[in-house]
């Protein structure tokens, strides 16, 4: 039996949610420096599962859209919101992995990467229903840069990264 | 604290409301009836319509043949929006119940789609009567059929979904008459165009020497020419709809066809997906670089343990413990096999033995 693309889309969407709003929670008690220990553990085991379930959202998600392809201002900005998210999430990862102290900016950072990926499924629900509580959000405004913008952006951001790497060596 | 974590917990538990319905509804689509778990909050929270609901049909509909006909709703207030779904089925069970079951294909629905269940917003009330075009494709079989309209909307008053549905329509489709001109019956129209183009038509009929077209837009009504089986509809400047027929002419008696209608749409809104996947690596990888560039250089809690081994240091230093040596060793020196670390430990004991006759 098959199961279709939105049910799928649904279990996906419902992971990556969830898992990145517990991350939030975690994040959140990071920043304020109250709760339990395990915090910053969960903070971050927690984005990994949401950054993995990530990619099955986007693909059982661009499945279940009815017309083909994207054909709406609030899939293009789920697509650019999504990655920026998931951009921050990894950067904070490396960070933590690199031995950053988890301080105010780092929750700082953690808690900006859930807010977006919260956004990006709150569009979602007002595609799918007509409905959100980000009413306030300007959803239906896409900023669409030109191709060479884009690939300044990846450019300047392989430099970043390249150069973040070399000042970690030494 | 606990006590207000649970009072705020109370009062957005009791502020919240029972859902019905979607409002705006769920677009159109090819539904079953039985959709009051999904689209219409659970079956308890339903209440029934009061609509009364028609289906108008031609006086014959030939098997495989298209036709025209009209659903019709009246004497039903609904919510603001004045919207209503209508939904075309063939059997009220809520199971197997849209027409392509029965073989019936839906070639124009009344929103100019394909589907059985469309969203209809009109002037609805107990005082008007909304009427609505279907064009259908009969069964390939002749024989009885039956048919049913059902409907979903909201209330004036909201919080309640409404529900209802009529009771059955007989249909009698009957063989198709020999040498009656007709169109193919794998011949599909067209429904939608964007605006600013003109739409060729390629007719294919059955036993037709002549066919004309006939272009309703608004109320009047002009002819087509059609040269090789094809025709032109000009193109429209705004959005709306034209409704267009072909008359065909054969050895068989004239036939006219339903009314088909062409819906004239803006074009929607596109985006080059190269671009915008670029846009959003991109900007993934920005992201990335800077919160790298973030980094705090400072080891993670690379705790100072300093104060602690001094601590440790002072205790150590300050160790006052007194040291076991035990009784003095007796001249006769330590008993066979005894150390001077057993003696220390040991030794008095072995002396109080010793006088106490027990040894």
């Amino acid at each position: 039996m098959m199961i279709s693309a939105p049910t799928l889309h649904v279990i996906a969407t419902e992971l990556t949610v969830g898992m990145f709003a517990l991350s939030g929670v975690a994040f959140l008690l990071c920043l304020i420096e109250k709760g339990p220990e395990s915090r910053e553990a969960v903070a971050h085991w927690a984005i990994i599962g949401g950054l993995l379930a990530t990619p099955l959202a986007i693909i059982t998600g661009i499945n279940s859209t009815p017309s083909d392809g994207i054909s709406d201002p609030l899939l293009a900005n789920k697509v650019i919101l999504s990655m920026s998210s998931a951009g921050i999430a990894l950067g904070v990862l490396i960070n933590r992995k690199l031995g950053t102290k988890v301080d105010v900016k780092h929750s700082s950072l953690g808690l900006i990467s859930v807010g977006l990926m919260l956004t990006t499924a709150g569009i979602g629900g007002e595609y799918s229903r007509g409905e959100t509580l980000l009413y306030f959000v300007p959803k239906d405004t896409v900023l669409l840069f030109p191709i060479w913008a884009s690939i300044a952006l990846i450019i300047l951001g392989l430099v970043m990264i390249s150069k973040s790497a070399v000042q970690h060596r030494v | 604290m606990r006590f207000n974590l649970i009072l705020v917990t109370i009062i957005l538990i009791c502020s919240s409301t029972i859902s019905t319905a979607n409002p705006g509804g769920k677009e159109d689509d090819v539904r079953s009836r039985d959709c009051a778990g999904s689209c219409h909050s659970s079956p308890s929270t339903n209440g029934q319509s009061t609509a009364d609901l028609q289906l108008l049909f031609p006086d014959k509909i030939y098997a495989g043949l298209l036709f025209d006909m009209m659903s019709s709703v009246s004497n039903v207030d609904v919510s603001s929006n004045n919207m209503v779904g209508h939904n075309l089925l063939v059997n009220a069970e809520g199971a197997k119940d849209i027409p392509s079951n029965d073989g019936w294909e839906i070639v124009t629905d009344p929103n100019g789609g394909t589907n059985n269940f469309v969203q209809v917003v009109d002037s609805f009330s107990t005082f008007n009567t909304v009427n609505s075009t279907w064009t259908l494709r009969a069964p390939s079989t002749a024989g009885m059929y039956e048919l049913y309209l059902a409907v979903q909307h909201g209330s004036p008053q909201g919080g309640i979904a409404m529900t209802g549905i009529s009771t059955p329509f007989e249909v009698e489709v009957l063989e198709v008459p020999e040498n009656l001109p007709r169109l193919a019956p794998d011949w599909q129209p067209q429904n939608s165009r964007l605006i600013g183009e003109s739409t060729t038509f390629s007719l294919e009929t059955l036993f037709t020497d002549s066919a004309t077209v006939e272009l309703k837009n608004g109320g009047e009504i002009t002819t087509l020419e059609v040269v090789d089986g094809e025709f032109t509809i000009p193109a429209s400047v705004n959005e709306g709809v034209v409704e267009w027929r072909v008359i065909m002419e054969g050895e068989g008696p004239v036939q006219t066809s339903p009314w088909f209608r062409l819906t004239s749409t803006v074009p929607g809104w596109e985006v080059d997906e190269f671009s915008l996947y670029a846009q959003g690596f991109g900007l993934m990888l920005l992201f990335l670089g800077l919160v790298l560039s973030f980094r705090n250089t400072t080891p993670r809690e690379n705790k100072d343990y300093t104060h602690e081994i001094q601590n440790l240091q002072a205790i150590v230093a300050t160790d006052t413990t007194p040291e076991i040596t035990g009784p003095p060793i007796p001249e006769s020196g330590l008993p066979e096999g005894w150390t001077e670390e057993q003696w220390a430990y040991y030794g008095q004991e072995h002396l109080d033995s010793i006088q106490g006759g027990v040894e």
